[in-house]
């Protein structure tokens, strides 16, 4: 019953497009829904989506991974060092609001267009949700646990290996999957404001040549990509971490 | 006491990170053509203020970031609101929402862009469609949240229901829709930098890529840090705000 | 010579689904009375009191107020929750906090500062107007939730165990505040608590409940002196047979529950 309900709006829109694209047709910017689908099937088959896809996606997970990593181990160093998180708070507050599509043109004069320049954005942008969320984890961790870990005196990198990572595990994951849908929208953002590859440069080649059934076909499958890789990331969440991080996952 | 020493550390660690900049520089250990030193960068700046038009390109952007931002932030918590206080509205309504929401704004610039050509228009509609969802989800979340003995308390009170909606769901969700208005407002700087570069629009946008196309590489920072300053500015002023609105939450948290 | 019934429930019965909650509940509160629900837990004393304040519809039988049937909550019907800090609004102060009956009223702008710094001062919470909620203690919130009621000017109080979630010493004294406010306003009181002692304190009459579904088990009439004392009143022999009365009524109903 649920499921019917939600999908309700959705196929009363498609219905409507249907029909107010054919009526308003020809045009530039709008294309009936089985157009649209035809379109989609036809970049399937022909394999450019499949193409634009993999670069895309490639891109993003790079990025992802180094700007991620990069977020988690600063964050980390901080929530433990005390002295050090005071000093950079400063600095990290002023550098923190450039927005990712700002480094763009720094990064198109080093790097010129292709992977490289989608990475390093798509880096730099998913460096900051790990880096303040992981360091409000190592922040929240339960100062009784870390009482015990002085008792048992453990080194230092025992005590963040065996205490403070899986104490912070479920944030951690939560602040990954954050990130991970920042990098699949920057990286199709910057395809679009300037790199030549991957399914936002697909998306604003088809616009040009004035194909709107292309052009729609790939936004829905933008949307399609993101919402599953979402979805699937929800699901290793509640796998993994199970009742520990359901109230989080409710995002 | 503590925390101003703090903040002089906190400058002093600013101090010696620029500092290390201008070394990179001088020794040429980072080409210059994309690293400039510090002092250029500052030179940049002041000479784009006063001989060329940086300052229109500033307010270019500030004016596509705003206006967009406002008008969606606004259509966003009354939709939100009708959304959030209805449990068949959101039965139907919010797993489309859900499905939207990973989709990047920028992905309809192409379609925008086929709709309204590389207008100003455009890039409203773009920085709109982006900035509206935050608002829209938050209002539908803090809509939805509302205490349920404060709903019982409404009908005890025999309030009717615009004075519900003004003087018990509105205040309950401000917080939410506080935090939803500040995501819209990056979302619209983001996105009214990107319009820029595609359309050519007079904004910042535009500033920093034809620097990058002409390898002005000390101009392309001081786009960058003006557009640094934006971000800082606005997010601090919508801080403020909430910090001010919701001082009622106390030391602890309800 | 009896007052006038207020309240009266015939023959409700209330079902969440299949579970019967209340089944065949009659009963009657007489105007200015004092009537305290007992129970153990489960039993449906506070379904009732909500169905009586308006908030739930009963699935069979009839709940009248003044002679009129109740058809949802009533401007002069006042709720007092046992939640208290979850029933003030956050973002208002004391003094916006009552001032939201007084909104709902329609009351006019003028004459509210003057109404509401009275209705503090009857609850005892004059020099914290201007507090958040959050800026109060637990026994203060439930006063400041009190004079909100109290602004309304209530015929009747419906108090859902009201000082259950406050310390002993602060439950005694809003005890006595409730029985002063009681006396001076001549407002009906239904009274919903587990605390036995409580009921028979505070109440004309003492009604228990039994549950599964929930209907009358026992009605005890209250003859202790007004007005009443925390330490004389709580000695006297009739309290202690009542009270012993009482406790072995629950102690039956919880037992024949295990059964």
């Amino acid at each position: 019953m649920k499921a019917l309900k939600a999908l309700a709006l959705p196929a009363a829109l498609v219905v409507l497009a249907e029909i107010g694209a054919r009526a308003a047709a020809p045009s530039d910017s709008v294309a009936p829904p089985s157009e649209v689908a035809a379109a989609f099937v036809q970049a399937l088959a022909d394999g450019s989506l499949v193409t634009a896809t993999r670069d895309t996606l490639m891109s993003a997970f790079a990025g992802l991974a180094i700007g991620a990593s990069l977020g988690l181990m600063t964050g980390i160093l901080l929530g433990s060092l005390n002295v050090l998180d005071r000093l950079m708070e400063l600095p990290l507050e002023l550098l923190r609001p450039i927005p990712s599509v700002a480094v763009i043109p720094i990064a198109l004069v080093a790097l010129g267009f292709g992977y490289r320049l989608e990475i390093v954005i798509v880096a730099f942008a998913c460096f900051w949700p790990l880096l303040i969320l992981s360091r409000a984890a190592v922040d929240g961790v339960e100062p009784r646990l870390i009482e015990v870990s002085r008792a048992l005196r453990l080194t230092p990198l025992q005590r963040t290996v065996k205490i403070v990572a899986p104490a912070v595990l479920p944030r951690v994951f939560v602040a990954f999957r954050l990130a991970a849908g920042i990098s699949l929208i920057v990286a199709v953002t910057v395809e679009i404001a300037v790199n030549p590859q991957g399914l936002g440069y697909e998306v604003m080649t088809a616009g040009q040549a004035l194909r709107p059934d292309l052009m729609l076909a790939y936004v829905l499958w933008i949307g399609i990509v993101g919402f599953a890789f979402n979805a699937g990331l929800v699901f290793a969440q509640r796998r993994l971490f199970g009742q520990a991080a359901r109230v989080e996952a409710a995002r | 006491m503590k925390a101003l020493a703090w903040r002089f550390g906190g400058l002093a660690v600013v101090a010696v990170m620029i500092a290390l900049w201008g070394e990179i520089a001088a020794l040429k250990l980072v080409s210059p053509v994309f690293l400039p030193a510090p002092a250029r960068a500052w030179t940049a700046l002041w000479q784009g203020f006063a001989h060329a038009d940086l300052a229109a390109k500033l307010f270019g952007t500030i004016r596509h970031m705003i206006g967009g931002w406002l008008v969606a932030s606004f259509f966003g918590v009354a939709l939100g609101a009708l959304v959030g206080s209805s449990k068949a509205a959101r039965e139907y309504v919010a797993p489309t929402l859900e499905f939207l929401r990973p989709l990047p704004a920028s992905a309809v610039i192409p379609v925008a862009i086929a709709m309204f050509g590389l207008t100003p228009q455009m890039a409203l509609g773009v920085i709109g469609f982006g900035s509206i969802w935050p608002a829209l989800l938050a209002s539908v979340h803090g809509f939805a949240a509302v205490e349920p003995r404060l709903l019982e308390v409404e009908r005890a009170l025999g309030l009717s229901r615009w004075q519900g909606i003004a003087k018990i769901s509105l205040p309950s969700a401000t917080p939410d829709i506080l935090s939803g208005l500040r995501l819209g407002l990056t979302v619209s700087l983001i996105l009214a930098v990107v319009c820029e570069m595609i359309a050519g629009l007079d904004g910042l946008g535009q500033w920093v890529l034809l620097a990058a196309r002409a390898y002005k590489s000390a101009d392309i920072f001081a786009g960058v840090i003006l557009l640094g300053a934006i971000g800082f500015v606005a997010n601090a002023s919508l801080g403020l705000i909430e910090a001010r609105t919701l001082r009622w939450r106390g030391r602890r948290t309800g | 010579m009896t007052a006038a019934t207020l309240i009266a429930f015939r023959d409700v019965d209330l079902a969440f689904g299949d579970h019967l909650v209340l089944g065949k509940l009659t009963f009657e509160i007489h105007e200015g009375e004092i009537v305290c629900i007992v129970g153990p837990s489960g039993c449906g004393k506070t379904t009732a009191l909500r169905v009586a304040a308006g908030l739930i519809a009963p699935t069979r039988g009839e709940i009248a107020f003044a002679g009129a049937p109740v058809r949802g909550p009533r401007r002069d019907v006042a709720i007092v929750f046992q939640d208290y800090s979850k029933a003030l609004l956050p973002w208002r102060t004391a003094a916006g906090n009552v001032s939201l009956a007084l909104e709902a009223l329609g009351t006019p702008r003028s004459e509210r500062p003057k109404r509401i710094a009275a209705l503090l001062k009857r609850v005892g919470l004059p020099r914290h107007a201007d507090k958040f909620p959050s800026q109060l203690s637990g026994g203060m919130q439930q006063r400041l939730q009190i004079a909100r009621c109290l602004a309304q000017e209530p015929a009747a109080l419906m108090m859902d165990e009201p000082f259950g979630a406050l310390d002993a010493m602060t439950r005694q004294t809003l005890q006595d505040e409730m029985l002063e406010i009681a006396r001076a306003t001549k407002a009906t009181i239904f009274f919903v608590t587990h605390d036995l002692e409580e009921a028979i304190y505070l109440g004309d009459r003492v009604i228990g409940l039994m549950p599964h579904p929930g209907r009358i088990g026992i009605e005890l009439k209250i003859d202790l002196p007004r007005p009443r004392n925390q330490v004389t009143t709580r000695e006297s022999p009739e309290f202690l047979r009542l009270r012993h009365k009482l406790y072995d009524f629950i102690h039956a109903s919880e037992k024949g529950e295990a059964a």
